[in-house]
């Protein structure tokens, strides 16, 4: 029986590429007893206050994360011990009940070329998520995500540990934040297309990328929007890097007006207030620099590079990225690709979202007879609570390739 | 104005110097987490009428939480709202008795003010940042009131000589009033019971 259950679970279970730093994390509600809203616009979308809690490692901005925390923490060492170190172990805390949340979704999925063409989804994925600070200098995430793909269960087990040496300068080791996109933590249940699009062999935004990144934000003058930087080098393709390159990547951002990018609220006052209102424009650049290996075939150098541009105004958000991509293999002509998209948000309520996206990727801008995909995204976000989300998409195609291919999706999402 | 006004402290005065009992006692809030937070009052004082209070009022937002939770403050009182905290915060009260008004959002360290005009009126104050923030100023028309300490216990101290009805308020559970007749001197003893 044991061997059998054993058994059932080595097929069962597959290492999983990483999935994205992707759920709000409810131990966070606990550990200060606020509200999911505090920190997102509609989980796990970060609303600016989210954005400058993040920034200040995971921890509320201007030193004030002690005082703002409601739930005691365990020392692990007197302050006293500052001053006796280095003969003994650097004072620290951690969590004082167990900072691990739960996200659960399910979905109803419904493919028009698909011999099934509706299906329930429920559980589609699993998440145990764990995130926290240890003493003043460190901070953790991390996820252990069980996911259905094609009635197989896939396992992923990410996490980062990081060192906070101030809001301008983080180092994190493990699971980084190499996205080219603005708001990563995204409001649609569909990826982004330039996080999806592969290289020729097969590397993607979307996969593991753990390694070293060195990052930082900062306020702008009078305390208003800022920058933020983060310079990374990872393996590329996996946790066993699968060539002996490293990739590098960096992104820079800049946001004007707007709460700043590590909070406080100098220079801020307003006739009008809600959680999701950041009236700020925000450009940013990104390049990844990398080489993708796969069975059989000469490795790929390649480079990604772009920009894109966030607008927040009022109850409305517009922002768009693009990203270029050079792509060669010894002995192949050089590729060139361009993948784009545009989105718009609204907020009709605050527990009622609207969005179309629209996406561009042309795969081989060099070759006409690659016809560039292209689709329209519109969809509907509801927060039936502040922790329970329902998610209804439209993914229309175009392109002749692709245009009986659209999808239709619902997803109910969870967590506690 | 001003003439009335003198009456009205003198008479106040007189009232609480020389005929004046004290009211104390405990509430017990059932099916509640604890016996605080309700506030006893007076319901009307015929005859005597009070000036709107020149000090303002205070309610701070530390924390995430409003400071206090529960503020009876007299007609009239303005009431002020700093922000202790270095994050936005904001005030705003949904009831139609408190003109649904929205006081937006400011620094730390600052303040912005609301004015309650109209008694018997008991606005919710909310922060649309910080959706877990909840308060309530009870607006009342005289300053015979007192907020119960998480034992229960009250006291409302000088109060003129004579027949009243006194009612008691409590953010979830319900109300009641009791007839009452407080002493020329000493005190009287009101315990309540409230449940939902």
């Amino acid at each position: 029986m044991k061997k059998a259950t054993l058994s059932l679970l080595a097929t069962a279970f597959m290492i999983l590429v990483f999935a994205a730093e992707s759920y709000g994390i409810p131990a966070f509600s606990r550990k200060y007893r606020t509200s999911c809203s505090t920190c997102h616009y509609a989980a796990p979308m970060l609303n600016g206050f989210g954005k400058a809690f993040k920034n200040n490692g995971y921890r509320y901005p201007a030193g004030t994360d002690p005082e703002m925390t409601k739930e005691e923490p365990v020392s692990l060492g007197s302050e006293g011990y500052k001053r006796v170190w280095p003969e003994a172990i650097w004072p620290a805390d951690i969590p004082g009940t167990s900072p691990v949340s739960v996200w659960a979704v399910g979905r109803i999925n419904y493919a028009a070329q698909s011999d099934v063409k509706w299906e329930f989804e429920i559980p589609h994925e699993v998440e145990v998520l764990y995130a926290g600070t240890i003493g003043e200098s460190f901070s953790f995430f991390g996820e252990i995500e069980l996911e259905n793909e094609d009635n197989a269960t896939e396992i992923a087990f990410p996490f980062a540990l990081q060192y906070d040496g101030s809001p301008s300068f983080h180092v994190r080791m493990g699971m980084v934040h190499a996205d080219p996109t603005p708001n990563h933590l995204k409001l649609t249940r569909n990826h982004y297309n330039m996080a999806s699009f592969r290289s020729r062999n097969g590397w993607r935004f979307r996969d593991e990328l753990v390694g070293l990144e060195v990052w930082g934000a900062g306020n702008g003058s009078g305390g208003r929007g800022g920058f933020t930087y983060r310079l990374g080098v990872v393996n590329g393709q996996g946790l066993s890097d699968m060539n002996k390159e490293k990739d590098f990547y960096g992104k820079a951002t800049y946001k004007i007006g707007g709460l700043g990018e590590v909070g406080g609220t100098e220079g801020a006052g307003s006739e009008v207030s809600e959680f999701f209102l950041d009236d700020n424009l925000t450009f940013g650049a990104f390049l990844y620099s990398g080489t993708a290996s796969k069975t059989a075939v000469a490795d790929e150098d390649f480079t990604v590079y772009g920009g894109d541009v966030d607008f927040w105004y009022k109850r409305f958000i517009l922002n768009g990225a693009v990203m270029l991509m050079d792509s060669r293999i010894t002995g192949t002509p050089k590729r060139k690709s361009m993948v784009y998209y545009a989105q718009a948000n609204a907020v009709f309520y605050p527990w009622l979202i609207g969005l179309v996206r629209y996406e561009w990727e042309d795969r081989d801008t060099g070759e006409d007879l690659v016809k560039p995909v292209n689709a329209i995204i519109p969809g509907v976000t509801l927060m039936a609570r502040a922790n329970v989300k329902l998610m209804f998409e439209f993914k229309k195609f175009f392109d002749d390739a692709n245009k009986k291919n659209d999808t239709f999706g619902v997803q109910i999402n969870f967590g506690f | 104005m001003t003439t009335r006004v003198v009456l009205s402290l003198f008479v106040f005065l007189a009232s609480s110097v020389a005929i004046a009992g004290d009211i104390r006692g405990k509430v017990k809030a059932k099916g509640w987490k604890h016996s605080g937070d309700a506030v006893v009052h007076i319901d009307k004082t015929p005859g005597i009428t009070f000036a709107v209070p020149e000090k303002h009022a205070a309610m701070d937002q530390k924390n995430l939480v409003f400071i206090p939770h529960i503020l009876p403050v007299l007609a009239g009182t303005t009431v002020d709202y700093q922000n202790s905290d270095d994050v936005l915060h904001n005030v705003f009260s949904p009831d139609q008795c408190a003109e649904k008004f929205n006081l937006g959002t400011w620094p730390k360290g600052q303040t912005r003010s609301y004015s309650f005009k109209e008694a018997g009126c008991f606005p919710v104050m909310l922060c649309n940042v910080h959706p877990e923030m909840e308060a309530y100023v009870v607006v009342l028309e005289n300053p015979y009131y007192a907020v119960s300490a998480k034992d229960g216990s009250y006291e409302i101290k000088n109060v003129p000589a004579g027949k009243y009805t006194l009612k008691i308020w409590h953010e979830k559970l319900k109300g009641q009033s009791v007839e009452i007749e407080v002493p020329e001197k000493g005190e009287l003893v009101v315990d309540f019971e409230i449940r939902r």
